[in-house]
């Protein structure tokens, strides 16, 4: 009877992966401490398994290679070779080679149409394995791309450069399946056993009722009341241990959902190898923090954006060697791939040490594309600069490559993070020194920690991540500001929204809540969310609880509607939505614009003049703020960050005025006014401070510093600032 | 009484009737859920819907378009209410508080239907399901699948999986 290998090669390819994780975590630890003789035996052990059950299935081409690995792990065990940097690289190159090897024969399942062996690495193996390092070493290295490429699915199209090109198949593994701890498993099927049985309990309790119910008679009427009792006594506790169980087993279940970030992160660093090799780089790769657990859900939605990230920081982050070398910095560039947990969220980044985002040239090429207008390019800081590349359709790469560059993906990324796993994505880049992205992601869609809010009667969710604060505000200081409201929530204009209005909340007939009642009028309750640095104050009726819930998703056919990001179930089995923050502050600033776009209207004709105003603040909703009051008046307005940033856009152009915080990072508005009076240009301009700081000793400090006007934030009133202005401008 | 004045030749004949009848009844029908909407009478394919629930209540979810009125909780699972008024042109119902929700799904999803009251549920011979006239107005041509009569009153049918395949595609 003939065997079915078949049946055999799921098993091998389960086993194998194992081993070529554990040969790269070997070949890792191997060039940290080339001495340890424990770790080479285990490497060793790997590659002679693989050998050996690839054999036993006829898989000659995995069978070779791993057999010439465990020639040159055999020559390092008993000494007759010494660990090197280049051999670690061709070592490495082994590892790589079987795990395309297996993966295509975990695809087809058929041993015959495995591909050929490469040749060539065996070769420059076999040699190493017998002393001739150095000539195997540079002759492998000038043969490989070739065969490498031949070997893995090549494009229809032909490659655009003269030298192959690896197309790069660059593909983490996630799971259909979950394994599950046989412990954990059991843990729940005994909870489950005890939920069985005290649905029992219960049944005994119905029984018990019915007795009571039969023997009453008006004549017994107290003797019954004290059977009830106990019986309503014993029914609490009943259902009190009902309810510590039901918890646990939730617990357990959401827990089997977890996986490792490892899922992700482990083959991340042949990716890396992998898409370096294709495109000439000399890439180290740091992975930490892959024991973290997500939910699998997030897991599997994960990998697409990290590897965008990770070929994005190899193709446009980092530099060839020789502009590394020329910089002074090692040939050798380094991604890291980190996550930690960061109270409910788990933040993933992707850091490389290459040349930074060239803002110039992203600010040039975004005008140049038509993305932004000529007066906005010069009015965006740096960040709001280096966030273009979110846009659809953005790339900055001068040459097109095939691994990344054409013009697709940084918006994938960010949908995918933003929409899909309810997360942020941010960037922080710095010329010359590197790029870090980062992912900020809730630890689990399924639970969540909800605030849950009245408004017209009608219970809706936040998720906690977004929640900023929770706030009373006296009605006497709301302010108005371009036809609409703002707080001031320490030294920052926070614009208000009615959340009733923003939603289109229709009234639920016969409630009153709370504060419509009056009873509880002490102003406005205000819950501000913040989506980075951007916050939006929500008036809310009243705050109904706060606690971990089920996020449940909405149907298919609703998941477009983005205000929504799921349902709970509350205790009184009432279903409410939960709101996407994000999409709420999309909504509230397309209301704005179309407020501040009347305004100006309203006041164009009056103004006439375009005067060229700097607003300095370190706040963005502020800055935002003052720009739309500005701009409704049909000033020109140009943004800064901090004090630094506003004096290196004065001196970079021209303003015919300048509005400017206090407290600030790098530099304060006090010193920002003084260093300003000193410039030739700007000794007559006029310089408003506009601040929270409302003591006398502060006022004549900015008024000795040499600005002209000083308005407190407290009194703002958009009049008062135009006014002001108005005045100082003449 | 009157069963002793029954002779054998009325036996006889009544059983070959009976057996003639058994033979005669294989016509194929049709199961349909009838139900009403300000005073119209439509119907939906018997298959197409899984349950029919009452006195449920509905939430408000935010930025949906009129047809789709909230979501219901059913069994824990999340089910959309899809209010045809606006699709029949017909005036949105005043008090909702006695409607019934046909749970029904087609074109790959499943949502509930919010109709005024279920009428009955029939099985109706498919040869009495007749085309839809060309009178139909335009705005139903798309959607109406047949037209039948019951109780004297006309039944309009209409298509589940044209009227779904809109709300899979974009909400409606």
């Amino acid at each position: 009877m003939a065997l079915d290998i078949k049946k055999f090669i799921s098993r091998f390819v389960e086993e194998a992966r194992e081993h070529i994780k554990r040969l790269g975590e070997g070949l890792d630890a191997m060039s940290r401490d080339s001495g340890d003789s424990e770790n080479i035996n285990a490497v060793f052990r790997s590659a002679h398994t693989i050998k050996g059950s690839s054999r036993m299935l006829k898989l000659s081409a995995i069978t070779e290679t791993a057999h010439k690995m465990e020639d040159v792990l055999g020559a390092l065990r008993d000494g007759s070779l010494h660990y090197r940097p280049e051999l670690g690289s061709l070592l490495y190159r082994g590892v790589d080679a079987i795990a395309v090897l297996v993966e295509s024969l975990a695809k087809s399942g058929d041993g015959a149409t495995l591909p050929p062996v490469n040749e060539a690495l065996c070769a420059s193996l076999a040699q190493v394995a017998t002393g001739e390092l150095s000539a195997a070493v540079t002759q492998s290295s000038s043969i490989d791309l070739a065969s490498d490429g031949a070997q893995l699915t090549v494009k229809s199209t032909p490659p655009p450069l003269a030298t192959p090109t690896l197309p790069a198949q660059a593909k983490l593994n996630t799971a259909d399946t979950v394994r599950v701890r046989l412990a954990k498993l059991d843990e729940l099927i005994k909870l489950m056993g005890e939920v069985v049985s005290s649905h029992a309990t219960l049944r005994q309790r119905l029984h018990d009722i019915r007795v009571i119910e039969r023997d009453a008679s008006p004549e017994s009427w107290e003797q019954h009341w004290v059977r009830l009792h106990h019986f309503g006594l014993t029914l609490r506790d009943d259902v009190q241990s009902q309810e510590l169980l039901m918890d646990e087993l939730h617990d357990k279940a959401l827990i089997m959902r977890m996986l490792p970030l490892a899922m992700v992160f482990d083959s991340a660093g042949r990716v890396v190898r992998d898409l370096a090799h294709s495109v000439g780089k000399e890439v180290e790769c740091v992975v930490s923090g892959a024991e973290i657990e997500l939910d699998r859900q997030m897991i599997d939605k994960l990998s697409e954006p990290v590897i965008h990230l990770l070929r994005n920081a190899i193709d446009h982050g980092l530099e060839t060697s020789a502009v590394r070398l020329a910089a002074g910095k090692s040939p050798q560039g380094r991604v890291i791939l980190s996550a930690r947990q960061d109270g409910g969220w788990v933040v993933i980044e992707v850091a490389d040490d290459g040349g930074g985002v060239p803002v110039e040239a992203v600010r040039e090429k975004a005008l140049r594309k038509g993305f932004i207008s000529a007066d906005q390019a010069t009015g965006l800081s740096d960040q709001e600069v280096v966030d273009l590349i979110f846009l659809p359709g953005f790339s900055t790469s001068a040459i097109i490559t095939d691994i990344s560059g054409r013009g697709v993906g940084m918006d994938v990324v960010k949908q995918s993070i933003v929409d899909d796993l309810q997360g942020e994505v941010t960037v922080e880049t710095r010329l010359g020194v590197g790029t870090t992205f980062s992912l900020r992601l809730p630890l689990s869609l399924a639970v969540m920690r909800v605030l849950l809010v009245d408004v017209n009667g009608l219970p809706f969710g936040f998720t906690a991540q977004y929640v900023d604060e929770l706030i009373r505000v006296p009605h006497e200081e709301m302010l108005t500001v371009v036809e609409r409201n703002a707080v001031i929530i320490r030294n920052e204009f926070v614009p208000v929204v009615a959340l009733a209005d923003l939603l289109h909340a229709p009234k639920r007939l016969g409630k009153t809540t709370r504060s419509q009642a009056g009873t509880f009028d002490h102003g406005m309750l205000l819950v501000v969310v913040r989506v980075r640095n951007e916050k939006l104050a929500l008036a809310v009726d009243d705050l109904l609880d706060e606690r971990d819930m089920v996020i449940k998703p909405l149907p298919e056919h609703m998941c477009q509607l983005t205000m929504v990001s799921g349902m709970v179930i509350t205790g009184r089995n009432e279903l409410v939505s939960v709101l996407h923050a994000p999409a709420l502050l999309e909504l509230a600033r397309q209301a704005r614009g179309q407020a501040s776009r009347t305004e100006a209207a309203d006041h164009a004709g009056a103004q006439g003049t375009a005067y060229k105003i700097l607003v300095v603040d370190d706040s963005l909703n502020t800055r935002e703020i003052e720009k739309d009051v500005l701009e409704a008046w049909g000033y020109h307005v140009t943004l800064a960050e901090d004090g630094m940033d506003g004096l290196q856009q004065a001196r970079a152009g021209t303003f015919d005025a300048i509005l400017t915080d206090v407290e600030m990072p790098k530099m304060d508005g006090f010193t920002l006014t003084s260093m300003l009076r000193q410039e030739e240009e700007y000794r007559d301009t006029p310089i408003v401070i506009i601040t929270s700081r409302e003591k006398e000793e502060d006022k004549r400090r900015g008024i000795e510093v040499g600005a002209d006007a000083y308005i407190v934030k407290g009194d703002f009133d958009q009049n008062s600032l135009v006014d002001t202005l108005r005045s100082l401008l003449g | 009484m009157n069963q002793q004045e029954i002779t054998l030749d009325q036996v006889l004949s009544q059983q070959r009737e009976a057996k003639r009848e058994i033979v005669n009844v294989d016509e194929p029908t049709a199961k349909l859920v009838i139900f009403e909407l300000q005073g119209e009478w439509f119907a939906f394919q018997g298959e197409k819907i899984r349950e029919i629930l009452s006195q449920v209540d509905v939430f408000f979810v935010p930025g949906c378009p009129t047809s789709l009125q909230g979501v219901i909780n059913v069994r824990g699972d999340i089910e959309s209410v899809i209010s045809l008024h606006e699709l029949l042109q017909l005036p949105e119902s005043v008090d909702i508080s006695s409607s019934s929700y046909l749970l029904g799904s087609g074109a790959g999803m499943s949502s509930t239907i919010r109709v005024d009251k279920v009428v009955d549920v029939v099985d109706v011979l498919l040869s009495n399901i007749h085309q839809p006239p060309t009178t139909v107005p335009q705005h139903l041509r798309e959607i109406v699948s047949g037209i039948v009569q019951f109780n004297e009153k006309t039944v309009t049918v209409l298509d589940l999986d044209r009227i779904f395949a809109d709300y899979s595609h974009g909400l409606g």
